[in-house]
């Protein structure tokens, strides 16, 4: 019977979506405080991308998941620099260092990450990052989640998922002027061939063929490292028939405008999101 | 020896840098040629002038300005207080490298 639902259960992706839990506590003088939180969900491949600074001193990360049944390795690569003066020229010159770390929890538990080192004897400021990761079954739910609240601005702090997207929900209005068109919401598939949409700006109705396309690689190893262009798309636009270069803008799923200059002197506004859960 | 030649070696004359034969050869160009001669008086009345600005009208040569032991000391301490505050301001302002390695400062995971 056993043996049964092992081979039924085999070919079957794992169908529960991964959390991070996120909190950043400082310790001074006695006195513990909240400076920031977040939650970051997707699918249990997702990673999350950690930045980190306080003062002169910045952390950033990508820190993944390799499920056991029962627990959770959790591990991170880590970027970290600190400001060490400033040249003849007034530039600031940084210290960088690049390491891997790993732990290992259960699902719930709570690990704490010291960024800037653990603490010495003695240490009046401690800063560190509570981070819990769990799980929960929902079955084919393949859209991320990412929410950040930063209540001390001296510590500046994001976390984001990192997931490749398969499928993109873009939005789009032509603008002239002051005047808008209406909004034409299309899925695109990255990679794949693009749409053809129309929009209607007065009694004048104009086409462009979009198709969606990945960013090109990072040109640094720290940025391929940290997957920068991992949940990035590119939409790219040009004209049906048209000889003029297809004009390009990318940005990460985040429903934030976007502007596509267009030869004509129209302006395109997309947006990038996660399509609805089907 | 040209013109320019020879006021030198009136400079050094006054300096009382020159051997007897040299200043003899100076007396006999400066016996005739007027323009040497002017140059000369120019020179000594200059040299009278530095002498009398420094205090000492009867000196016999132009009396260096001397830098006291005290004025010294004062300026070098001046100089490295002002150097150190400098260094302060800026480690204060720009930050600086820390008493300890980078290494030291990598995150680390503790497990409740």
């Amino acid at each position: 019977m056993g043996a049964s639902v092992g081979v039924t259960a085999a070919p079957q992706a794992p169908n529960y979506r991964v959390t991070y839990h996120l909190r950043v506590v400082e310790r001074t003088a006695g006195e513990t405080r909240l400076l920031a939180s977040a939650a970051v969900s997707g699918p249990p491949e997702t990673d999350m991308r950690l930045a980190l600074r306080a003062g002169t001193t910045e952390l950033q990360g990508l820190l993944g998941t390799l499920p056991e049944p029962d627990t959770v390795n959790l591990a991170g690569l880590f970027f970290s620099r600190r400001q060490v003066g400033r040249s003849r020229r007034g530039l600031p010159l940084w210290e960088e260092d690049s390491y891997r770390r790993w732990s290992r929890v259960a699902w719930g538990g709570t690990t704490l990450l010291y960024p800037f080192g653990p603490p010495g004897v003695g240490q009046r400021r401690v800063v560190w990052v509570e981070i819990t990761v769990s799980r929960a079954f929902a079955a084919g739910e393949t859209r991320a989640s990412e929410e950040a609240t930063v209540i001390d601005s001296a510590v500046a702090f994001s976390a984001q998922a990192v997931i490749p997207p398969r499928r993109v929900t873009v939005r789009m209005w032509l603008v002239r002027g002051d005047t808008a068109s209406s909004r034409q919401v299309v899925d695109l598939v990255p990679e794949t061939t693009g749409r053809r949409v129309s929009f209607r700006l007065g009694r004048e109705k104009l086409d462009f063929d979009v198709a969606l396309e990945r960013p090109e690689p990072p040109r640094t190893g720290r940025d391929s490292a940290l997957a920068v262009a991992v949940d990035v798309v590119c939409l790219r636009v040009v004209p049906p028939e048209s000889a003029e270069a297809a004009r390009v803008r990318c940005g990460r799923l985040d429903d934030i405008a976007r502007r596509v200059a267009l030869v004509s002197g129209d302006t395109l506004m997309a947006t990038f999101g996660w399509p609805a859960a089907r | 020896m040209n013109h320019d030649e020879w006021v030198q070696q009136i400079d050094l004359e006054l300096d009382g840098e020159l051997s007897l034969p040299e200043r003899a050869s100076l007396a006999r160009h400066l016996a005739g040629c007027r323009h040497c001669a002017e140059a000369r008086v120019s020179h000594l009345e200059l040299r009278v002038a530095f002498a009398r600005s420094a205090g000492e009208p009867h000196a016999r040569t132009v009396p260096r300005p001397r830098i006291r032991g005290r004025t010294l000391a004062f300026w070098m301490t001046a100089s490295l207080v002002a150097g150190a505050a400098a260094g302060w301001l800026g480690h204060s302002r720009w930050g600086g490298p820390g008493s300890e390695a980078i290494e030291a400062t990598r995150a680390t995971f503790v497990t409740r």
